[in-house]
């Protein structure tokens, strides 16, 4: 029986395989046309509207099926590559110190230098390694395994260079990107300002033309500056004077500034709870010259440029954080095999059974998702994937938070103390919900992105209805009846023209049921708030997470059903991941759309506000002691 | 649990304390049931108490015979018994009127006729003089009066007195004490239950009463979300830091003392007292000010009355008419204002009915109150110091013109009788009496705001005559 059983899934397998396949051939000789079929695919015009498709209640599937591949020759790179950084980290590298000292030892930042660690996206010619998103993402694994060394690069290249990067012009990139590839000169990224995170508004670092013409002044103080200390080249956001149509307006503008320029201090460094290694510290900023060839884009143009920077520099954390959860299971499964309790060992018990499989699940969806997501920016073109990063961010720090301690949890008080690395890691894991955007920003900007995107396409249909279009309102209540009663929801993932592997099939239904009520969902959500949906924070994150949610479900799906296609080592252990993952997302995103559709009043949202308004009144906790009396 | 256990023993003390006082006078026959008990024995002790006591009022007949007797043994041993209460406390009044004497009072009394004859007259008497001793609001000197009461005696016994309205007299003056317990919010205690369980028992009107003032004041403890504190400072300067802080609720705000009060004397040998000001403003009040169009005047208007308990304090504001809808500027919506979301949809779709919980209110737009302060002196000079004190933390000030419309000052004491006003006289803004109202000024003067602007009456004076540096 089993045997049957495995033969029919095999022999499934295979037709799948080649039905995703398509005419790709699987013979050596045959790899240079299939590299080339492949990027006539890749050339066709793209939409990248998968995470937004979703609020219209769509799927669509040519997005994110199939999982992104890359070529052999890319793979041979990467393992060349990826073997002496994970060589690098295993023997020279001293976290334990690092976090001690809250300094990076110059050798070590060398060796980063001599790996080209610090140029790994820059192209060829500027002396960089030149690679790919998703190439970066696999570094980014083993780099992670250590908190600091993965802040300060990231502060580096993810962020600092990144504006001359994607926005500088050709001299300033010939001039800057060859010492920053190197290491030679470390670079930093200066936007938060002592009254201002998010709010561009409150900057108050400002930058002055000086009377030749050929300077810029800029005087001002930024805050929280990851490598501020050892920082030569910084990107600096500052307000300038802007004639726009003849009226004069402060705009935010981005400027190259070396440290050689002269009036720059740096303050002491933050002492950190987490990430102590990395150097984060205030830089002031007194008449510092900067001529006006260091403009980055065009003068008032900071802010699309800051947007920007910040929005492409999110998505390694997905694959940061599966890193670091695969070294966590290898670092705690020993100690669960070994250490025994009442003659069974711990790993018999369910409870830290639990722990394991919820580790291992979320570094597979943290995986799957952050490749995908790599994989859809290294398409040709500039494809904005800034919704997919954010969920990608969202979804990986807050797991990998509760990863972290769980595993902290498995060894006990021994993981308290600091003979082990858990108490690290849980300290250097609690700044990956507040960086690069706060996971509660991130959520605004992903419901917020998606709301705008179908809001405009919704708006005829939704203003027709509320004028009482009968024909409209019939169709909509029969479809809600319809889907009420259980008629199956297909969107094309499965069947005839499947892109998932049947044995998925289950949560491949399920990812569509699902993206259809958040369809209807995300309507009805438009119908009664409109724009004043802006100012409902509590419904906005629950739709967030409902598309972070899907998109996962997208991708462990996409991953898997690959996986087994090609008949990847352990697919079936992928299935079973992705099929437990699917249930229980689906669960969680029913739960969640079901009070997206109660009113504030029944879905407790009402109850919250009001607790947390008369806590703020009073500024504390306002109940009575339970010891107190009356009489 | 633990009332029912200190019922128990407060009970079977007091029986045997009164037993044991009962016993010299009472009947040789009597007394000669308690000798051989023990205290251990309260089991015992309690029923034959309650046969003494039943002996004690037995029959109707007897009792209406043996006053006459009492009375008249009463007036051989003594002359105060002829007295009537009230005189008792007259006379004890003479002395001082303190709790130690009117705890005396009621000793002297119970002491005195072991019958209590009478007691229900005193307890009435007590409760008229009590405020005059002070004690008006003291537990225990309520708990004492009760203890005037004879234990046992007016508890029902069987169904029917229980049915009927057993001793009414009695029951009227328990309830009476307890009303006027209530009425100066004192709470009883369980030892006030154990004396109303011993001399009424349960499921009488005074037991109801205490009941019902058992369920209601916990609940009413705490009903005030803005309490105000039993003793207020003494200090005018602290006082105006309470009440400022707590007319502005604001956590932010910030009390600046711009003026102590102190008295100098002056070359000429005149002495010269300088009132104290004290101001409060937030740092939200600071930035509307800031916005506010230096060519719109700003008001200082006052005084207003603000009562604390039996305390009126006088406040002064400095306030603007609201902004007319041409001034109102909306903030353009900047789409380069947020680093990480869109402020703002654009959408053409608003709130649908269903989902719009606002409330349909008549906004009445007041027009801002930038800063509130006290002082004991409400005039014009005094103020125009609080508004240079203001104006070194909010420099625009100085450019506003600022016009005073202030009311006739706080009225002259009235009802210095008050022993509290009494000691509080020096502090000429405020008024310990109800009738004091001179917010009615004040308010015709914010009525008439436009029309008082421009006929420039008697009370507004324009901010030229501020010898400041800074000009419009």
């Amino acid at each position: 029986m089993m045997n049957m059983n495995r033969l029919i899934v095999f022999s499934r397998t295979f037709r799948i395989g080649q039905r995703l396949l398509g005419c790709h051939a699987r013979h050596a000789g045959k790899e240079e046309l299939r590299l080339q079929q492949r990027r006539s695919i890749k050339t066709h015009s793209r939409h990248l509207a998968y995470a937004k498709d979703l609020f219209l209640g769509q799927v669509n599937k040519a997005e994110v099926f199939p999982y992104p591949e890359i070529g052999n020759d890319e793979l041979e790179e990467i393992k060349q590559l990826v073997a002496p950084v994970e060589k690098f980290f295993s023997d020279d590298v001293d976290s334990a110190k690092i976090d001690r000292e809250a300094t990076i030892p110059p050798e070590t930042l060398q060796g980063l230098k001599d790996l080209g660690l610090f140029g790994i996206m820059i192209p060829e010619e500027y002396g960089g390694l030149g690679l790919s998103n998703t190439i970066y993402a696999r570094l980014n694994e083993i780099i992670a395994l250590d908190g600091s060394i993965a802040v300060t690069l990231a502060a580096h290249q993810a962020i600092g260079l990144k504006g001359i990067l994607i926005a500088g012009n050709e001299a300033q990139k010939q001039k800057y990107l060859p010492k920053l590839a190197s290491g030679e000169h470390i670079a930093a990224f200066c936007l938060t300002e002592p009254g201002s995170g998010s709010d561009a508004a409150s900057i108050q670092t400002r930058a002055t033309l000086s009377e030749d013409g050929k300077h810029y002044l800029i005087n001002g103080s930024k805050i929280w500056i990851s490598n501020g200390g050892m920082a030569d080249i910084m990107t600096v956001f500052a307000r300038t004077e802007v004639e726009v149509d003849g009226v004069k307006k402060d705009k935010i503008s981005a400027f190259i500034v070396e440290r050689a320029f002269g009036g720059i201090t740096s303050g002491k460094p933050e002492d950190k709870l987490g990430i102590r290694g990395s150097n984060t510290c205030e830089l002031s900023f007194d008449n510092v010259p900067v001529p006006v060839e260091n403009v980055i884009g065009e003068i008032g143009g900071g802010f699309k440029i800051a947007m920007n920077i910040l929005n492409s520099g999110r998505f390694s954390m997905g694959s940061s954080c599966a890193g670091m959860i695969k070294k966590l299971i290898e670092l705690t499964s020993e100690y669960a095999t070994t250490r025994k309790q009442f003659n069974k060992s711990l790993s018999e018990f369910g409870m830290i059974q639990e722990k394991f499989a919820m580790m291992a699940l979320n570094a597979f969806v943290m995986e799957s998702m952050a490749y995908l997501t790599s994989g859809m920016m290294d398409r040709p073109g500039i494809p904005d994937c800034s919704l997919e990063a954010a969920m990608v961010k969202v979804f990986s720090s807050e797991g990998g938070w509760i990863c972290v301690s769980e595993a902290l949890q498995v060894l006990g008080g021994l993981g308290y103390t600091k003979n082990y690395p858990f108490e690290r890691f849980v300290r250097d894991c609690r700044i990956l919900p507040i960086f690069e955007g706060t996971n509660e920003i991130l959520r605004m900007y992903i419901a917020l992105t998606g709301m705008q995107y179908a809001g405009k396409i919704l708006t005829g249909k939704i203003k027709e209805m509320k004028k009482g279009n009968i024909g409209l309102a019939i169709g909509m209540v029969s479809k809600k009846l319809r889907a009420s009663l259980g008629a199956s929801v297909d969107l094309g993932l499965t069947g005839k023209d499947g892109v998932v592997h049947p044995s998925l099939e289950d949560s491949a239904k399920k990812l569509e049921q699902n993206v259809s009520l958040f369809g209807s969902t995300v309507e009805s959500l438009l119908y009664r708030y409109g724009k004043t949906i802006v100012d409902e924070q509590l419904v906005l994150k629950r739709v967030a997470d409902v598309l972070i949610h899907i998109y996962a479900m997208t991708a462990v799906l996409s991953r898997a059903s690959r996986s087994i296609s090609i008949g990847l080592r352990n697919h079936d252990h992928e299935v079973l991941l992705a099929n437990t993952f699917c249930n229980d997302a689906f669960f969680k995103n029913n739960y969640w759309m079901v009070q997206l559709q109660k009113h504030s009043p029944e879905n407790n949202d009402a109850n919250i506000k009001k607790i947390a308004k008369q806590v703020l009144e009073n500024r504390a906790y306002i109940c009575s002691h339970p010891l107190e009396r009356t009489y | 649990m633990k009332g029912s256990r200190c019922l128990h023993q407060l009970k079977s003390l007091r029986l045997l304390s009164h037993a044991g006082r009962l016993l010299p006078p009472a009947a040789g026959d009597n007394g000669a049931l308690f000798r051989p008990r023990s205290s251990s024995q309260l089991g015992g002790l309690q029923c034959a108490q309650r046969e003494v006591l039943r002996h004690f009022h037995s029959s109707p007949a007897c009792t209406k015979g043996q006053p006459a007797r009492f009375v008249q043994e009463e007036d051989k041993t003594r002359d105060k018994s002829l007295v009537t209460h009230d005189d008792l406390f007259e006379q004890v009044a003479k002395e001082a009127k303190t709790k130690a004497t009117f705890n005396k009072v009621i000793d002297v009394y119970t002491k005195g006729d072991i019958r209590r004859r009478g007691h229900v007259e005193f307890i009435y008497a007590a409760l008229k003089k009590m405020p005059e001793f002070g004690v008006e609001k003291d537990l225990t000197v309520y708990n004492k009066l009760l203890d005037v009461f004879p234990k046992e005696v007016f508890v029902p016994r069987n169904f029917i007195q229980r049915m009927f309205n057993h001793y009414p007299r009695q029951q009227e003056c328990g309830v009476q004490v307890l009303e006027q317990m209530e009425n100066y919010g004192i709470m009883p205690n369980i030892e006030t239950k154990v004396l109303l369980v011993q001399i009424f028992g349960e499921k009488t009107h005074p037991m109801r009463k205490y009941q019902r003032i058992m369920y209601w004041f916990p609940k009413f403890k705490h009903v005030n979300p803005f309490p105000i504190p039993e003793q207020l400072p003494e200090d005018p300067v602290d006082l105006a830091r309470f009440s400022l802080t707590r007319m502005a609720n604001d956590w932010d705000a910030k009390v600046t003392v711009y003026q102590l009060p102190c008295t100098d004397v002056t070359e000429s040998g005149a002495e010269v007292t300088l009132p104290h000001i004290v101001g409060i403003q937030s740092p939200g009040q600071m930035e509307a000010l800031a916005k506010h169009n230096p060519d719109r005047p700003v008001f200082v208007e006052g005084p207003f009355p603000l009562w604390m308990r039996k305390t009126c304090v006088y406040y002064y504001v400095l306030r603007a008419d609201p902004t007319p809808p041409e001034e109102k500027i909306e903030e353009p919506y900047d789409p380069e204002r947020c680093l990480s979301y869109p402020l703002q949809l654009d959408l053409d779709l608003d709130r649908d009915l269903g989902d719009d919980e606002s409330f349909d209110v008549e906004d009445l737009d007041e027009g801002p109150v930038f800063a509130m302060c006290m002082t004991s002196q409400g005039d014009q000079a005094t103020l125009n110091q609080w508004i240079s004190g203001l104006q070194e933390s909010n420099p625009i000030l100085g450019q506003i013109p600022t016009l005073f419309r202030l009311g006739a000052g706080p009225r002259e004491l009235q009802g210095v009788g008050d022993a509290d006003s009494a000691s509080r006289s020096w502090f000429p803004s405020h008024v310990q009496r109800e009738e004091a109202h001179p917010g009615e000024e004040a308010e015709a003067v914010v009525e008439e705001a436009e029309a008082v602007v421009e006929e420039a009456e008697a009370v507004v004076e324009e901010e030229p005559r501020r010898s400041q540096g800074v000009k419009q």
